[in-house]
C-alpha cells in the first residue's frame, strides 16, 4: 500500500505524467458533461415547447414499478405496502398526492428518461442506406457534424485554476491563448459535413439544404468573430480563462456591478459590449442552425433538409451535432459575456481563500446553471420566433451585421481612445 | 540517433501533410480532391502548432479550411463536377509543366538550404521559436543582439504546452501594424481592388 502510494507520488511529481493525467481527467469529464447537456437540452427543448404551447409535453416516461417485480417484489402496488408502512391511511391527502404523481404505477423522472429512450429508439431502427448515395461522404458527413463540437470544448473554461503540492491545475482541458479562436475555427469545421451530407444524398432536397447550410455558416462565420472584437480590445487578451477572470475580478461584461465596473469608463464601453453581445448571441443562432435560422432543414420547402436521406443513428448523429453546437455556442456566450464560471461580487476571491478546491466545486456548478439558462433561453426564442425568409437571413447577415460589427469596433476604439 | 517526440510529431506531420498535397492533384473526383487539401490545410496548421505559432495555425484553418475551401466544394457541387476528364496533353504540355515545377522546386530547395544555420540537417528557425517568449515585447529593449548566424540552427525545438504564450499572436499583430502596417494596408487595397472586379464582373447587364 505505502509502495503504491509513493509510486503514484512519484508518478504525479513529474511534470509530463502530472500534465497528461490531469488533462485526461478533465477532458473525460468535459466530454461526459457536454454528453449529458445534449440529452438534457433535448429534454429542456420538448418541455419548454410544452409548456410554451400549453400542452404537458414529455412528462411520463418514468421507470414503470413492473421492472422490479423479477427482482422478487410480489406486491402488484409496492406504494401501498409503503403507506401501510409508515401508517398513512390509504385514502388520505398523502395518499391521493403520491396517486396523483403517478407513484404507485412508476418512478417519475418527470420526463427525463424521455431522450434516452428516444436514443436507444434510434440505435436499434433499421439502417437504410439509398443506393443511390456517395457512400464514402455519406458516412463520413455524421462524423464531421458530431465531431467539431465536441472538440471545440477543450478551451472553454468551466472553474478557476487548482494550486496542488504537484502543480497548478487550469481547470480547462487546453488552456490555449487564442481560446475564442479555437472554438470558431473548430466548430466552422462542421460545415464539411452539412455540405457533404446534403451533396453525397445525391437527391435534390438534401443538395438544397447542404447549399444552404454552408452559405448560411459562411456568412455567419464572418459576423460572428467581427462581433467579438469589442470584447477582445477591451479585455487585451484571446485567453478565455484570462477574460473569466477579468470578470470576475472587475464585473462580468454585461453586469459590471463590483470590483472596477463600477467606474464611470467600464458603463461608457457597456453600449459597444451589448451591441457586441446582441450580434454574437444571434450568430451563435444562426451557427447552431436553429430556429429562426434554420433555413438548411426547413420542412415547409425542404422536406428535411441535408438528413433528409438519413435514418437511424446515423440521423441520431446529426441530431446530436445539432444540439451539441448549441451546447458550446451558449458555453462562449456564457464565457465571454455572463462571466464564465465566476459567482461574482467577490465572491470567488473569498471562497478561493477558504478553500480552492470549494471555490472550484462551486465555480463549476455556478457555470453549469449559467449555461442551462442560456439554453432555456436558446429554446425560448426557438419556440416563440416564427422562421425567416432566407433572403432575409443573408440580408441580416450581410446588410447589417458586418456594417454594424464593423461601425461597432470603430466606436469601441475611439471610447478606448478617450478612456485611457 | 535519439529523436525527441516533437521531433517524431514533426516528421510524421510533414508526411501525412506531403501526403495529402499529392492526392490533390492525383485523385480524380474533384470532391475528394478538395477534401484532401483540406486535410493538407489540416496537417500543415498542425505544423505551426507544433512550433508554437498557434495564431498562424489557427489562421490557417479559419481562413484556408474553414472558409476558402468550403466555397470551393461550394462551387465545385454547385457546377456538378463529374469525374476529371482524362488529359490527352501534347508533349509540349508535359514538358513545359515539368519545367515549371521543377524551377518552383529549386526556388524553394535553394531558399531553404541558404537559410543560415541549415547545415547538416538542423532546423533553421529553432533560434525563433526559442526566443519568442523571452523577447520583451513593446519594451523598447528590443536592441538584443541577435544570435550569429551560426547558432541559428539546432534540432527542432521540443514542445512545451505550458510555454507556448499569447506572445505568437501579440508578435505578429506588433509587427503587422508597426513594420509593415503600409504593405498591409497596400494589400489590403489590392484585395479590395480584387472584390471589386469580380463584382463587376458577375453583375447582370440590363440590356434595354
Amino acid at each position: 500500500m505505502e509502495t503504491i502510494w509513493t509510486w503514484c507520488c512519484d508518478v504525479l511529481r513529474n511534470p509530463q505524467w502530472f500534465y497528461l493525467i490531469t488533462t485526461a481527467a478533465k477532458l473525460v469529464l468535459v466530454f461526459a458533461v457536454i454528453l449529458a447537456f445534449v440529452v438534457l437540452s433535448v429534454w429542456i427543448e420538448r418541455r419548454v415547447a410544452g409548456w410554451i404551447q400549453d400542452r404537458p409535453g414529455p412528462n411520463r416516461a418514468g421507470l414503470p414499478l413492473f421492472l422490479l417485480r423479477p427482482f422478487g417484489s410480489k406486491e402488484k402496488q409496492p406504494l401501498s405496502k409503503l403507506l401501510q408502512f409508515f401508517g398513512c391511511p390509504p385514502d388520505g391527502i398523502i395518499a391521493r398526492l403520491c396517486r396523483w404523481l403517478r407513484l404507485d404505477r412508476e418512478i417519475p423522472t418527470f420526463g427525463l428518461m424521455q431522450p434516452c429512450l428516444d436514443g436507444g429508439k434510434l440505435f436499434l431502427k433499421q439502417e437504410i442506406t439509398p443506393k443511390y448515395v456517395r457512400t464514402i461522404y455519406f458516412i463520413m458527413a455524421p462524423m464531421l457534424v458530431l465531431g467539431p463540437p465536441l472538440v471545440a470544448a477543450a478551451v472553454v473554461p468551466f472553474a478557476s485554476g487548482v494550486d496542488t503540492h504537484f502543480g497548478h491545475i487550469s481547470m480547462c482541458v487546453a488552456n490555449l491563448d487564442i481560446g475564442p479562436l479555437w472554438v470558431f475555427a473548430v466548430s466552422g469545421l462542421s460545415v464539411y459535413g452539412l455540405t457533404l451530407a446534403g451533396w453525397s444524398s445525391n437527391s435534390k432536397y438534401p443538395f438544397l439544404g447542404g447549399l444552404r447550410a454552408t452559405a448560411q455558416f459562411i456568412s455567419y462565420e464572418v459576423a460572428m468573430g467581427l462581433s467579438v472584437i469589442p470584447l477582445l480590445m477591451v479585455y487585451g487578451t484571446l485567453n478565455l480563462q484570462e477574460i473569466v477572470q477579468c470578470q470576475a475580478d472587475s464585473g462580468w461584461t454585461l453586469l459590471p456591478l463590483w470590483g472596477e465596473g463600477m467606474s464611470l469608463q467600464r458603463w461608457v464601453l457597456f453600449l459597444p459590449l451589448a451591441i457586441s453581445f446582441l450580434m454574437f448571441a444571434t450568430c451563435i443562432f444562426a451557427e447552431a442552425n436553429r430556429t429562426p435560422f434554420d433555413m438548411a432543414e426547413c420542412e415547409t420547402d425542404l422536406v428535411g433538409g441535408y438528413h433528409t436521406e438519413y435514418s437511424s443513428m446515423k440521423f441520431a448523429s446529426f441530431f446530436m451535432g445539432e444540439y451539441a453546437a448549441m451546447v458550446i455556442g451558449s458555453a462562449m456566450v456564457v464565457t465571454l459575456f455572463l462571466g464564465g464560471w465566476s459567482i461574482g461580487f467577490g465572491v470567488d476571491a473569498w471562497l478561493a481563500d477558504c478553500s480552492e478546491w470549494l471555490a472550484v466545486l462551486c465555480q463549476f456548478i455556478m457555470f453549469l446553471i449559467k449555461l442551462l439558462a442560456f439554453i432555456f433561453f436558446f429554446v425560448w426564442v426557438r419556440w416563440t420566433l416564427p422562421r425567416f425568409r432566407w433572403d432575409q437571413v443573408m440580408k441580416l447577415c450581410w446588410l447589417v451585421f458586418i456594417e454594424l460589427a464593423v461601425v461597432n469596433i470603430a466606436l469601441t476604439a475611439v471610447i478606448l481612445y478617450f478612456v485611457h | 540517433m535519439d529523436l525527441a517526440i516533437s521531433a517524431i510529431i514533426f516528421y510524421v506531420l510533414a508526411a501525412a501533410a506531403l501526403l495529402s498535397a499529392v492526392g490533390v492533384v492525383a485523385l480524380r473526383n474533384p470532391v475528394s480532391c478538395a477534401l484532401s487539401m483540406a486535410l493538407c490545410f489540416g496537417f500543415v496548421a498542425a505544423i505551426f502548432f507544433g512550433m508554437g505559432a498557434s495564431f498562424i495555425g489557427i489562421a490557417q484553418i479559419i481562413i484556408y479550411a474553414g472558409a476558402v475551401l468550403v466555397l470551393f466544394l461550394f462551387i465545385i457541387m454547385m457546377l456538378d463536377v463529374k469525374q476529371e476528364e482524362p488529359v490527352s496533353g501534347s508533349h509540349w504540355f508535359c514538358i513545359t509543366g515539368v519545367v515549371m515545377a521543377g524551377m518552383l522546386a529549386g526556388i524553394f530547395c535553394t531558399a531553404t538550404l541558404r537559410l543560415p544555420g541549415a547545415t547538416g540537417g538542423r532546423c533553421p528557425v529553432r533560434v525563433l521559436v526559442e526566443n519568442l517568449g523571452e523577447m520583451n515585447l513593446g519594451n523598447k529593449s528590443q536592441t538584443t543582439p541577435p544570435a550569429s548566424p551560426a547558432s541559428y540552427g539546432g534540432a527542432l525545438p521540443a514542445l512545451c504546452p505550458e510555454k507556448h504564450g499569447s506572445s505568437d499572436a501579440r508578435l505578429l499583430g506588433e509587427n503587422l501594424f508597426s513594420h509593415y502596417s503600409i504593405t498591409f494596408a497596400v494589400l489590403g487595397f489590392a484585395l479590395l481592388a480584387g472584390a471589386v472586379g469580380a463584382v463587376a464582373l458577375g453583375r447582370k447587364l440590363h440590356r434595354d
